[in-house]
């Protein structure tokens, strides 16, 4: 009976030390990053709070539009079974480095269920150059950092 | 971004835990209402993927998703599982009591999941959209789902991800359909769920066979690490993924060592819904198959039909989705290196390697679990238990190699680890989930020896 025993001590002995090393470092880890996790998700919390309606709500879209007031007043302007184009031009007095590249994508998902079309009567100007739209562009918004909203006949 | 919206994923939860109740029924059943409780989370993960997995076929036969036909949908999911369940001989537990036996290491560790599980929760609660992806097409296309009915020929040809089954905007559409509004923000709190879900399932499917020292820290350690509590509620289809792709590799694990058709069940359908999410999920659920298939190679006969037969019922499942994109003529998401293409760019086969393994193993990102993965491995292997350790070994090499095409594969992708640029810390993932399941049966076996029976 003592031989199995230590047969068995013999043969589990080994894996068995591997299974109290990998539970020990564990555990130690897990105190560790434990305490850092909740911290970190407090913190995150925090400041998705601090944040105003806004900032939130247009969120990714603050390294891209420049102007928040954009998409809310395409939004308000724009009715929601429309079509929208966005123009992007080189006219813009700020921009981010992310603009001229995303502001068509981003203005898909945050102006939905307002479709976007080539030939679309409702324009959102980015910098663009309005003479090119014709001369009935009739902008019902506009801000000073070259972006407009408005319509083709 | 308000109660109302919160009740509404509360309303959506709870329908999908009570649809996943009826199909638990339906392949496994549960013989004390206590077991029921244990296996909640199992079954609340069964309910997602299954009617994951009808939203997508009914999304791809062209019926409208609405509030209405997603009740119906989890109405005839219970019935037919219900029935099924009933023809198998499951039935209802007779007595009413439901006891729980709780651990005192258990109670701790719960205790400490919950706090987390809270302090994740808020974390979301009011995040905003942020992530790339998130916005550039994984939400406008639930947003087109939930505005336009189905999968509207303008949005789903023309937003990024082209390939990308919908089973992750079918229920960012379902979430807006309950919420009563495109609440992006609150959306987070779905994929808190989702994890949430996972986890419960884990330790619910483990705990009679795995001993609560073993069962949780590993749980705890994924949940930690840093990858997990950066961007596990983000509105994408990777963590559901992971989460899917991890329960269909430890039930096919278990059902390596105890041979319960009910798990068998469990993979064919965790398999499907993990190829409904993503792309990636057929190059994952490969490596799977040929681990399971390999490491069950001293039972060809009895086993590998059994192997062979799931795969092709969850692949089977998921072919609607592949013949649509043929019909509307859309990216089918193949490799941009093409078959050959590979040889053309053998230089990037050593850095892909590479990239691969230190993304895997980086402790800035999942801590220590691939390497834990690895000792378990070898305590479970030396102590005998050679089944459940070649299968484990299997799923990590060929989800490494998995991990090493798709950067190989793809040479527009650069060779780094910054998510902009490629998605390998997203692909890893994956891995990272399955090993935090495998880990504790292989050092439950490798504690106990082979002799003692293993984990079951």
């Amino acid at each position: 009976m003592i031989g199995a025993a230590r047969e068995r001590v013999r043969v589990r002995g080994p894996s068995r030390a591997i299974v109290v090393i990998a539970v020990v470092s564990t555990c130690a880890l897990v105190g560790v990053h434990y305490v850092k996790a909740v911290s970190q998700l407090g913190d995150t919390a925090s400041g998705n709070s601090a944040l105003s309606f806004d900032d939130r709500e247009i969120a990714g879209g603050n390294s891209i539009v420049v102007d928040q007031r954009a998409p809310y007043e395409a939004r308000a302007s724009i009715p929601p079974d429309s079509t929208y184009r966005v123009v992007v031009g080189k006219r813009l007095l700020d921009r981010t480095p992310l603009t001229e590249e995303f502001v068509t994508t981003w203005l898909t998902y945050f102006l939905m269920p307002r479709r976007p079309a080539p030939d679309a009567h409702w324009v959102i100007c980015y910098g663009c150059d309005s003479s090119t739209l014709g001369d009935h562009y009739d902008p019902v918004w506009q801000d000073g950092e070259g972006i407009s909203i408005g319509r083709l006949p | 971004m308000n109660a109302h919206s919160i009740a509404g994923l509360i309303a959506l939860n709870l329908y999908l835990l009570v649809v996943g109740i009826a199909v638990l029924f339906g392949v496994r059943g549960w013989v004390s209402w206590g077991e029921l409780l244990r296996l909640s989370g199992f079954a609340y993960m069964l309910g997602v993927a299954a009617t994951g997995v009808a939203l997508v076929t009914e999304l791809v036969a062209g019926l409208d998703l609405s509030l209405l036909s997603v009740l119906a949908t989890g109405l005839v999911l219970a019935v037919a599982s219900g029935l099924a369940g009933h023809a198998v001989g499951h039935s209802l537990p007779r007595g009413r009591s439901v006891r729980v036996r709780l651990s005192g290491t258990a109670a701790l560790f719960g205790a400490l999941l919950i706090v987390y599980s809270e302090a994740l929760f808020r974390s979301g609660r009011l995040a905003g959209l942020y992530e790339f992806d998130g916005w550039a097409f994984w939400v406008p296309k639930g947003e087109a789902i939930y505005f336009f009915g189905g999968l509207d020929r303008q949005f789903f040809a023309e937003l990024p991800g082209q390939s990308y089954p919908p089973l992750v905007p079918a229920f960012e559409a379902t979430a807006f359909s309950f919420m009563g509004s495109a609440d992006v923000v609150t959306l987070h709190l779905q994929f808190w769920f989702f994890f949430i879900g996972f986890l419960t399932a884990v330790i619910g499917l483990l705990s009679p066979h795995v001993p609560p020292i073993l069962l949780w820290p590993p749980i705890l350690l994924l949940a930690v690490a840093p990858h997990v509590v950066g961007h596990a509620l983000q509105e994408q289809g990777d963590f559901i993924l992971d989460e899917f792709f991890a329960l269909a590799a430890l039930l096919a694990g278990l059902w390596l060592i105890d041979h319960r058709p009910w798990e068998l069940a469990g993979v064919v359908l965790f398999s499907a819904a993990a190829m409904s999410s993503k792309r990636e999920g057929y190059l994952l659920l490969a490596c799977i198959g040929v681990a399971a298939l390999v490491a069950s190679s001293r039972q060809v006969r009895l086993m590998w039909p059994r192997l062979l037969l799931a795969g092709t019922i969850a692949v089977a499942l998921t072919l609607p989705w592949r013949v649509f994109l043929h019909v509307r003529h859309l990216s089918s998401g193949g490799a941009e290196a093409g078959g050959l293409g590979l040889f053309a760019h053998a230089d990037r086969a050593w850095p892909s390697l590479r990239l691969a393994t230190s993304a895997t193993f980086d402790y800035d990102i999942w801590l220590i679990v691939a390497p834990l993965m690895l000792l378990a491995i070898l305590a479970a292997a030396m102590a005998g238990a050679t089944r459940l350790a070649a299968y484990a070994s299997f799923v990590v090499v060929l989800a490494i190699s998995a991990f090493t095409w798709v950067t190989w594969a793809f040479p527009s992708l650069p060779i780094t680890k910054e998510a902009a640029l490629n998605p390998i810390v997203r692909l890893t993932g994956s891995l990272a989930f399955a090993s935090t399941v495998l880990i504790p049966p292989l050092l439950t076996s490798a504690w106990r020896g082979r002799g003692s029976g293993g984990i079951a």
